[in-house]
């Protein structure tokens, strides 16, 4: 049997509201989103991902070194080819070795990576971890991106747990043109013709039930929700009810999740304590996994899915890009993408280093000791990712290098701090610089304390570049 | 060793230059300097040349000394490029008064030149900032502003410094920069217009930071053996001192100074066997307002801590104690990075030859010039000093 050990969920801490919407456009066009959540200018599939994994992590209590199976999910990931999981999985510090599967191309993604680690787990598998992540994005007046809203799922996956995966089934059909993105374009799109998609939903839905061994009797229900009404149409098909669906149903605050609707759902049922749950995703082409969960006891849960900043629309725009211009063109200072990659435990893990003379910290850990000027070879030492501003600026229009003039335009002021992060003992630290996320400039004042994350720092020459930054501690 | 004396130094204005080259503003300046010695000079008297250049812009990134020094008919002197990012300049007017010193050279031309106003917006944000710590300190988003305003934010959270503070060195050093005709913003401004400005990186607002700049500045320098064929009045390079540290500001002891401004000014001080007291004036770098009031303390103008009473004091100012940047400072004045180091000798040679114009100092006989490179990687501290007679 495969059983959820650990539940972990992310959202962005914007939201727009509908009402934002009526007033931009006269007339919202995602029924039953009361609003939704919105990435920050610095977070995609991948961060929002890292985010719900090392959440699902610490919540089952399992060591990244002993995940010996990985799945990253999303029907948006921010790079079309290029396996973002080794990314992630250095990101989570898994082993090399660990089995990496990317799912993406529908909707579906997060149920087909559950799916897929359900098997492995069957097989030789122990401890799998699923991430589903997604913020899907259309043309800013079509539905599609009305309804798009952001956020991540994850669930570490065993042999023997508290919530087991007792039944599931699938079903596909072809459904053409429902919800679709071409090759090369970058805003999903769907022909709008409102019986043949609700259609793909409800008999896509209705199949994969129909498939399950047993008739379900859930007392929550994780249906795929495109936006605030479609899963309560497909209610008959599954054989549910609304109150149900309404229980888990995360579409009305969180807006659209795409592959990580169902999934975010499901972890905060879980979370919730509902002990059977149904999860059902749609994908277009079409076609839907059903997946029936019984949990006795509680599950852990780590969830991170509350809002506290609310944009207008044209923060909105901002925000997701779609009135900036891109970096400029230029040259000068410059880090290659080998220099960058050389730095990826220190970006992405906090890798310094001890000096063996003096037992100083030294980040990056290469080098003479700032400490005692010996030239010396470091003991690795990796930081929790704790500590506290030492000096601070907020840079304002003008005052970014270039690297960050698409970031400002699109977030607006942002806090750019000297800290000094702490080793795990707390009794020592080492001070880097770093950006300020996730807060307003003004949060991080000189002693504040703080708390690393991973976002994009920056895209050049096409190839993001993802590492650490600094927000308040939670 | 041999002494060395500073017997001209001249400089092109400041400012953006469109019709100009980096050549014709470095020959600009390296006329100035020639005709500025009092007995005058021939270029074919000149042994050695030392030219700093950060580069911004990438025109002439390879050899830019010799680019300089062949154009102004130098052609087979020995040139080396200098490059210490802001303090270029100021680093080959070292490598000047070592080569005299050492007996290896009597005649040497030191200068500099940069060139910052003639790329594109997009293409110039690409150079700001290029002398910082690139991996860890721009990637977290400051250019020097920014990497300046969180020295600011400490110095002011433990020191009690004012934003208003940071204006009065703007206010000063515009009210000398209006005196100056070489300066690029040679207006005055009033406190309220230096508190008022937009924000750059907090708390720094635009006035508290100086502009880009073209320009070009030399200085001549010789050995004692040869000075009085140049002038009657010598001005001796009295102190010499320089300094370097972790070019990123995070990996640094302090935040609240700039050790290899102290080191260099310690140096300097202790040859030239005088203290902060005996200076009748100095040129300090003051690419952020923040930058002027450490050096006063790095320095010793002040205690550490109470730059900003110094500040506030009037001391500082054209007709006080110890008057600092009468030039008008890389603020008012300009910061053609490369070129700032000699230009501030150019003000040091100025005011000792008695010829600051409406900004002179009464009777100097001591100044001091000090200029720091990004954020306090490198420093290097001259004091001049008028003398009755050569001692050989």
């Amino acid at each position: 049997m495969t059983a959820i050990t650990g539940v972990g969920a992310y959202a962005p801490r914007f939201r727009i509201t509908a009402e934002a919407f009526e007033e931009a456009w006269g007339q919202f066009h995602a029924a039953g989103i009361s609003e939704k959540a919105v990435p920050a200018a610095d977070e995609d599939a991948l961060t929002m991902g890292y985010e719900a994994a090392t959440r699902a992590l610490e919540a089952a209590a399992v060591a990244p070194s002993s995940v010996d199976w990985l799945a990253f999910a999303s029907s948006r990931p921010p790079a079309a080819e290029e396996d973002l999981t080794a990314r992630l999985g250095a990101m989570l510090a898994l082993d090399e070795s660990t089995t990496r599967q990317l799912f993406t191309g529908s909707t579906r993604a997060g149920t087909r990576a559950l799916w897929a680690c359900t098997d492995a787990i069957g097989a030789d598998a122990t401890a799998g971890l699923v991430v589903a992540a997604d913020a899907p994005k259309g043309d800013p007046d079509d539905g599609v991106d009305h309804a798009a809203g952001a956020g991540a799922a994850a669930f570490v996956l065993e042999r023997d747990g508290p919530a087991e995966i007792v039944d599931r089934a699938e079903y596909a059909t072809p459904y053409p043109g429902t919800r679709f993105r071409n090759t090369g374009e970058d805003e999903t799109q769907g022909l709008g013709v409102t019986q043949y998609d609700r259609a793909a939903f409800t008999e896509t839905i209705g199949g994969a039930v129909d498939g399950l061994e047993t008739e379900p009797d859930p007392d929550a229900v994780a249906i795929q929700a495109p936006d605030g009404k479609l899963p309560y149409r497909a209610a008959g098909a599954a054989g549910v009810g609304t109150d149900e669906i309404q229980a888990a149903a995360m579409v009305h605050e969180l807006g659209d999740l795409g592959a990580a609707s169902v999934p975010v759902s499901l972890a905060s049922a879980l979370a919730d304590g509902y002990e059977s749950i149904l999860a059902v995703a749609h994908g277009s082409g079409a076609g839907a996994d059903a997946l029936m969960v019984d949990a006795d006891g509680a599950v852990p849960a780590q969830t991170a899915l509350e809002g506290d900043a609310t944009l207008s629309y044209a923060e909105y725009l901002r925000q997701r890009g779609v009135v900036t211009t891109g970096p400029p063109s230029g040259g000068g200072a410059y880090v290659s993408v080998p220099s960058w990659r050389r730095s990826i435990p220190q970006r992405y893990r906090l890798e310094a280093g001890r000096c063996p003379d003096c037992g100083a910290l030294s980040f990056p850990p290469e080098g003479a000791c700032t400490d005692c000027g010996s030239l010396v070879e470091y003991e690795p030492v990796e930081l929790p990712g704790t500590g506290t501003v030492e000096a601070v600026t907020t840079i304002s229009q003008g005052g970014a290098p270039p690297e960050f003039a698409e970031q400002q335009a699109r977030t607006g002021d942002y806090a750019a701090a000297i800290v000094a992060l702490e080793d795990e003992a707390g009794t020592e630290s080492v001070s880097i610089s770093a950006m300020g996320t996730d807060a307003a400039p003004e949060e991080f004042a000189v002693g504040e304390r703080i708390e690393t994350t991973i976002r994009r720092v920056y895209t050049q020459e096409g190839v993001t570049r993802y590492g650490f930054k600094v927000r308040p501690a939670e | 060793m041999r002494d060395a004396y500073l017997v001209g130094a001249g400089q092109s204005d400041y400012g953006a230059f469109p019709e100009e080259s980096y050549r014709s503003l470095f020959r600009t300046a390296f006329e100035a300097a020639t005709e500025s010695v009092p007995n005058g000079i021939d270029g074919e008297e000149i042994d050695e040349a030392f030219v700093g250049h950060l580069g911004v812009g990438g025109r002439q990134l390879g050899l830019s000394g010799p680019a300089v020094t062949e154009h102004v008919g130098l052609g087979g002197v020995p040139c080396t490029r200098v490059e210490n990012a802001c303090a270029a300049s100021g680093f080959a007017v070292r490598q000047a008064v070592q080569a005299v010193k050492s007996g290896m050279a009597d005649v040497v031309l030191a200068g500099g030149f940069e060139v910052m106003s003639d790329t594109s917006s997009d293409a110039t944000k690409y150079w700001l900032g290029v002398s910082g710590e690139t991996e860890w300190e721009r990637l977290s988003g400051t250019t020097f502003s920014g990497v300046y305003a969180q020295m600011a934010s400490v110095h002011m959270e433990r020191y009690g410094t004012t934003r208003e503070q940071l204006s009065r060195v703007a206010v000063k050093n515009h009210a000398n920069g209006a005196k100056n005709p070489h300066a690029q913003l040679g207006f005055e401004c009033s406190l309220e217009d230096a508190e008022s400005a937009p924000v750059v990186a907090d708390p720094l607002n635009l006035y508290h930071c100086c502009p880009t700049s073209d320009g070009a500045a030399c200085a001549l320098i010789v050995s004692e053996d040869v000075v009085e064929k140049y002038t009657s009045d010598p001005i001796r390079i009295a102190g010499v001192g320089a300094g370097s540290d972790n070019v990123g500001l995070f990996q640094r002891d302090t935040y609240t100074g700039v050790p290899a401004s102290q080191r260099a000014g310690e140096q300097a001080y202790e040859m030239a066997g005088v203290e902060p007291d005996d200076l009748d004036f100095a040129e300090v770098h003051d690419c952020f307002a923040i930058a002027e009031l450490l050096a006063y303390e790095d320095l010793g103008f002040c205690e550490r801590g109470e730059a900003g009473d110094l500040i506030e004091s009037g001391e500082t100012e054209l007709g006080g104690g110890l008057p600092v940047n009468t030039s008008g400072g890389l603020k008012s004045k300009g910061h053609p990075i490369g070129a700032t180091g000699a230009g501030q000798i150019v003000e040091a040679f100025k005011q000792l030859s008695g010829k600051a114009g409406d900004r002179q100092v009464e009777n100097p006989t001591r100044g001091l010039t000090h200029n720091v490179g990004g954020s306090g990687g490198a420093a290097v501290v001259h004091v001049f000093e008028k003398v009755q007679e050569v001692s050989a």
